[in-house]
């Protein structure tokens, strides 16, 4: 109560002050949620590609092509040494209308469901089933798409002007599923070419395309070695093996969140030299109580401790309210824009824990000096002092 | 009555830059027998409240020693400064110097707790501190709601409240009106007498000295008149 009661003895200042941190915390948590989404989603796909080879059409832009292949290249692919399985897929934008797009866009993906059993990224369904090759015309509809698509299984959904009948809901992955409606080979083969050129569209035979094959190699068969061999072995494809995603993903988006949280950093910083200037104004104010506090018997560590805990008080209410207002802010933002499927922000337990942690950590070490200095001054000099 | 303070030949010099720099004490020597209630008078700068602070162990010295109930203190290190003015002696100011975002009963517990004692017992040391200055109605109050007399006797409450051996006053009632003046020096006439605390008090104001046992006289830093 004591300590409140000085912390609070200059209103404004010290209101000022806990307003800088909060602005600092406010940034780590809004850079930071963004960072953690971003995280997750990138730690899903170092998951997804840890175990298997991704193949595309060669001179395309590797493992997120949307250039066509043929689905010919199968038999080839398959023949290959230390191949269990071969599954041919299409991936390609939800939305034709192309737009500016932050994080993951929304995916068709199709698929012929071959090697199904040997995926190791098992996903779960919060209501309905699993797709099967059978069910043209029906789709699994990702968490973050229900709302945006109007989706519950029985029911219908328009995607691309033509509606599927919805089977499956599935849990929140956290990662690229979310964004994702997943249908047939053939649905999404029809989808895929419909949105060519007409002149192209003519030359092609929409069932012969696919966009990759997901190649699951035999146990004990390294991917990297796999990717390579079938570089060597299969004509005009272009495998990749886990560490491609990890090279073009994950390292990028490594350098993008050292960015969001420098920036939440330096902010952070210049919180923190706000309550090295209140801390070392009140302690330059109270020169004289501590002056008193020690006649009548106060030890240094003693006054250390009482000017850190108002320090450390300081920084933990701007980290609450700083918390507070990030949480709210990333929680309106991402409710804002639900409807472009867009969920940018994610606060995690980790990063609120860690922002109010920083905060009280980043009070007590301002507030240290200003603590010290107090502490070592001779009573009789600090009682002296106007 | 054995002797409880002494203060020997002792020196002290503030240097505010090279070449400027203040003798406050010329080689000051004092005795104060325990149970006493001594007056230090001189005019302005010669010296007697530099020596009040070496003698309470608030301020260093030169040269010289300093002894304080038999033991020698002018040598000691910080922690044990602290335990001293904690438990040995008490402090009453001019300008009362009490923590002004504190109440009275806070300011007195405040003492007690660096004495070390737990909240509730100092609280209780705290309450009857203040009731023996007269204050218990008062202990809810901040010194802002609080005259000057009040504020210097919840001062008195708080140098009593670890039961020292000596209290030193530095011009105690040098901000006081005549009457709270009166009520203040009868006050520590009172303790003085009632407890056996010695009181070596600071003043300009011949109503204190003529309270007290005895007047010391000091004069350029130097004790002229040990009286």
């Amino acid at each position: 109560m004591q300590i409140l009661r000085n912390v609070f003895r200059r209103k404004l200042r010290v209101f000022l002050t806990i307003f800088g941190i909060t602005i600092g915390v406010l940034a780590l948590v809004v850079m930071g949620s963004m960072a953690e989404k971003i995280n997750l989603l990138v730690s899903g796909g170092t998951r997804y590609y840890s175990d298997k080879v991704t193949v595309a059409a060669d001179g395309s832009a590797g493992m997120f092509s949307i250039s066509p292949l043929s689905l010919t290249k199968y038999d080839d692919i398959k023949a290959v040494p230390g191949v269990a399985e071969v599954s041919g897929q299409i991936g390609t934008l939800l939305s034709t209308e192309s737009g500016a797009s932050f994080g993951m866009p929304a995916m068709i993906g199709g698929s012929d469901m071959r090697g199904d059993e040997l995926e190791s990224f098992k996903v779960t369904y919060s209501d309905g089933r699993a797709l099967t090759p059978a069910d043209v015309g029906s789709v699994v509809v990702g968490s973050d798409l229900v709302k945006q698509l109007g989706a519950e299984v029985g029911g219908y959904v328009t995607v691309r002007d033509e509606r599927f009948e919805v089977v499956g809901i599935l849990d929140k992955t956290l990662t690229a599923p979310d964004t994702s409606v997943w249908m047939t080979l053939p649905d999404a083969q029809r989808l895929f070419v419909q949105d060519l050129p007409e002149m192209i569209r003519s030359q092609i035979d929409e069932t012969d395309l696919v966009t990759s094959f997901v190649v699951y190699p035999t146990p004990g068969t390294d991917p990297e070695q796999l990717a390579a061999l079938i570089n060597e072995s299969v004509d005009g494809v272009e495998a990749t093996g886990p560490s491609a995603f990890q090279e073009q993903i994950a390292n990028t988006t490594q350098v993008f969140n050292m960015i969001l949280y420098g920036i939440a950093i330096i902010s952070l910083i210049v919180g923190g030299l706000s309550v090295i200037n209140t801390m070392t104004m009140s302690v330059s104010e109270r020169t004289r109580e501590i002056g008193v506090r020690k006649a009548i018997g106060a030890s240094d560590g003693q006054i250390v401790r009482q000017f850190l805990a108002e320090a450390g008080v300081i920084g933990f209410i701007g980290g609450i309210s700083g918390l507070a207002i990030g949480w709210i802010a990333a929680t309106a933002v991402n409710a804002a824009l639900e409807s472009s499927n867009l969920n940018l922000f994610l606060v995690t337990p980790r990063l609120a824990i860690g922002a109010v942690v920083f905060a009280v950590v980043l009070g007590l070490l301002s507030g240290l000096y200003p603590s010290l200095h107090a502490a070592r001054m001779k009573p009789v000099d600090a009682l002296r002092y106007e | 009555m054995p002797i409880l303070i002494k203060g020997l030949d002792v020196h002290k010099r503030y240097v505010m830059s090279k070449d400027n720099y203040v003798d406050a004490l010329q080689g000051a020597s004092v005795e104060v027998e325990e149970g006493e209630m001594v007056a230090v008078m001189g005019p302005s700068g010669s010296g007697k409240s530099t020596l009040l602070h070496i003698l309470g162990c608030l301020d260093s010295l030169n040269a010289g020693e300093v002894w304080l109930g038999g033991r020698r203190v002018d040598d000691l290190n910080g922690r044990d400064l602290t335990q001293l003015r904690r438990n040995d002696v008490g402090f009453i100011f001019q300008t009362f110097n009490l923590v002004s975002s504190l109440n009275a009963l806070e300011n007195v517990t405040l003492a007690a707790q660096y004495a070390g004692k737990g909240r509730r017992d100092a609280q209780e040391a705290a309450r009857q501190a203040l009731d023996r200055v007269g204050l218990a109605d008062r202990q809810r109050h901040r010194p802002s709601e609080l005259s000057g007399g009040q504020q210097q006797r919840v001062a008195v409450a708080r140098a009593l409240v670890n039961g020292p051996k000596v209290i030193f006053g530095d011009e105690p009632t040098g901000n006081l009106d005549s009457t709270s003046s009166d009520e203040i020096v009868t006050m520590m006439h009172e303790i003085n007498h009632g407890t056996g605390t010695t009181f070596v008090l600071v003043t300009h104001d011949p109503g204190v000295a003529e309270a007290c046992d005895r007047v010391v006289h000091m004069l350029d830093g130097r004790v002229t008149d040990p009286g």
